[in-house]
């Protein structure tokens, strides 16, 4: 008798156990959709509650636009002069594409450079270090008078102020290839270029992402920042150019739009390297997998 | 002596230690004298406690550090040069697998490293994943294999270079015990299918030791030494059914009480 209720019982689970799982699916995804919601919505609200109070607040105290636009005043402003707030942005996107990309080049061959050899990486490091310690704004007149006004000293200063997240990085990246892989490659005779090129390197992949996400960030920074000490005006000024003139003509609210533009410009790049961060590493590295909990 | 009667003696022993001694700079006496001979084809453990010398030995025969006094030949030469040569191939208890190669690729590794030409490679990396029954993951990622396979990769990848000498340092301590087992006779086969390679083996397990291997050297620390030569005569092949026969306790005891000593 018990043994029938018993088959009887797996019976029931057995066929019940298909509607189940498959209601449990749904289930899931629509959870998946309300936890994307939920991350979603506490931000926008925020920004709205933001936006709206400074509108209210300056609107009703009277402050004055040239010294706190209303967000309205930055819009206007914005879509007024729309094309050159544009003309302005490219500009300063390609500062920062051509300073970013020589960044990572010559930060990731000069640290396979330095990696090389414990002798190099200890007589040279140092010197990298006191590079960065001194601040951008202190060399960017000096690189003025030697490479003149405009792109070119421009696209320098942003590779500087890019170039030592990616040197540091990929060289940590370098160093902290596992003990016991390289003593796997010593064993099997491989010579310092091949350990370098087939163990190292890969190894530092992520450290190198790592340090493109910093130093995509602080190109755009690195721009606007050589923009103010070596931007020119005629239709060629970047975003740090519009904002020193918008400065010095109290227009305010264009000098709002042009900041913004800026920062959005640098998420815009950092989402863009942490995207191509996930595609290079996702397929092999912790970091940059998806976890299916 | 002549000649002829050291070449003699170099073509019995492939691997000779005599009267080895390894001081460490710090002053530890990692090894006092040991003195090893190792014939083709046998399968040899080394059991022990920790820090009784064993992973030494393993340096100083894969030639990553010298002897502080007493000689070391490999098939005759220095363990340098046959390393050079790519007469041994080595396992770790670690898979050390490349996580962003393919299993084929990792397995390839050796061969690439020394310059074989791909199309040679490809066959050697096809024959030994069938060896090791992973031919149908040779496109696989590590991270996508369970610990006992990537073992299987890391076997097959020293396999690969055809070594006449496989350095194994306790390549199946980190795997559950019924993968192990798995692993212990898939290995016995592999070793006996592949004429003329000869296994150095260490390991904690003294069930293993005696499991697989021809001779089992017992070790003892403090300085490392070579405490006794155990031989386990039983034939070949062998199965599950050995663990069973009384002839396995009586080695099991044996090896268990030269441990003790």
């Amino acid at each position: 008798m018990d043994n029938v209720h018993e088959s009887m019982a797996s019976g029931i689970t057995g066929t019940t156990s298909k509607p189940v799982s498959a209601a449990s699916g749904q289930k899931k995804a629509t959870r998946g959709w309300l936890t994307k919601l939920s991350q979603i919505v506490p931000p926008l609200m925020a920004f709205i509650v933001l936006i709206g109070g400074w509108e209210l607040i300056v609107t009703w105290i009277g402050t004055p636009t040239y010294v706190l636009p209303k967000p309205s005043d930055i819009y206007l402003a914005a879509s007024d002069n729309f094309s050159s707030l544009m003309a302005s942005a490219w500009k300063t996107v390609w500062e920062s594409i051509y300073g970013f990309a020589i960044s990572v080049v010559l930060g990731v061959s000069g640290a396979i450079f330095l990696g090389l050899s414990k002798t190099i990486e200890k007589s040279i490091y140092p010197y990298a270090v006191i590079l960065q310690t001194i601040p951008i704004v202190a060399i960017a007149p000096i690189i003025v008078i030697w490479f003149g006004a405009g792109m070119n000293s421009i696209v320098i200063i942003a590779f500087l102020i890019g170039f030592f997240p990616m040197l540091s990085n990929t060289l940590i990246g370098l160093n902290s290839t596992e003990q016991n892989m390289k003593n796997l490659f010593t064993l099997y005779n491989a010579s310092r270029l091949q350990t370098m090129w087939r163990l190292r390197i890969p190894a530092a992949l992520p450290f190198i992402a790592a340090g493109m996400k910093i130093s995509c960030t602080l190109a755009v920074i690195g721009a606007i920042v050589g923009e103010y000490v070596a931007g020119i005006g005629g239709g060629e000024g970047g975003l740090g150019y519009a904002i020193t003139v918008a400065a010095t003509r109290l227009q305010t609210p264009y000098l709002f739009a042009c900041g913004l533009s800026a920062s959005l410009l640098g998420v815009a790049f950092f989402l863009l390297i942490n995207a191509f961060s996930k595609w290079l590493l996702s397929s092999w590295h912790e970091s940059e997998m998806k976890v299916d909990n | 002596m002549s000649e002829s009667d050291n070449n003699i003696s170099i073509m019995a022993d492939w691997v000779q230690l005599n009267h080895v001694n390894k001081v460490y700079s710090n002053g530890t006496v990692a090894l006092q004298d040991v003195s090893l001979h190792i014939k083709e084809n046998e399968f040899i453990s080394f059991v022990g406690p920790s820090g009784c010398g064993k992973s030494t030995v393993f340096k100083l025969i894969a030639g990553l550090t010298e002897a502080t006094d007493g000689d070391i030949r490999i098939m005759g030469m220095s363990p340098a040069h046959a390393r050079k040569q790519s007469e041994m191939a080595f396992v770790f208890q670690d898979h050390t697998l490349l996580p962003w190669c393919s299993v084929e690729d990792n397995v390839m590794l050796p061969l690439s490293l020394r310059g074989m030409p791909k199309k040679q490679r490809l066959e050697e990396a096809a024959r030994v994943l069938e060896l090791v029954g992973l031919k149908d993951y040779k496109k696989a990622l590590p991270r996508m294999l369970s610990g006992g396979m990537k073992m299987r990769v890391s076997i097959a990848r020293a396999l690969a270079s055809r070594p006449k000498l496989l350095l194994m340092d306790e390549p199946f301590g980190a795997l559950d015990e019924i993968t192990r087992q798995t692993l212990q006779q898939e290995l016995l086969d592999i070793w006996q299918r592949e004429k003329g390679m000869t296994v150095l083996f260490v390991t904690h397990n003294v069930f293993e030791a005696v499991f697989l291997s021809t001779r089992v050297m017992v070790m003892t620390p403090r300085p490392g030494k070579i405490a006794e030569e155990i031989s386990i005569p039983f034939a070949f092949p062998r199965d599950d059914s050995y663990h069973a026969t009384p002839e396995f306790s009586e080695y099991v005891r044996e090896v268990s009480a030269a441990l003790k000593h």
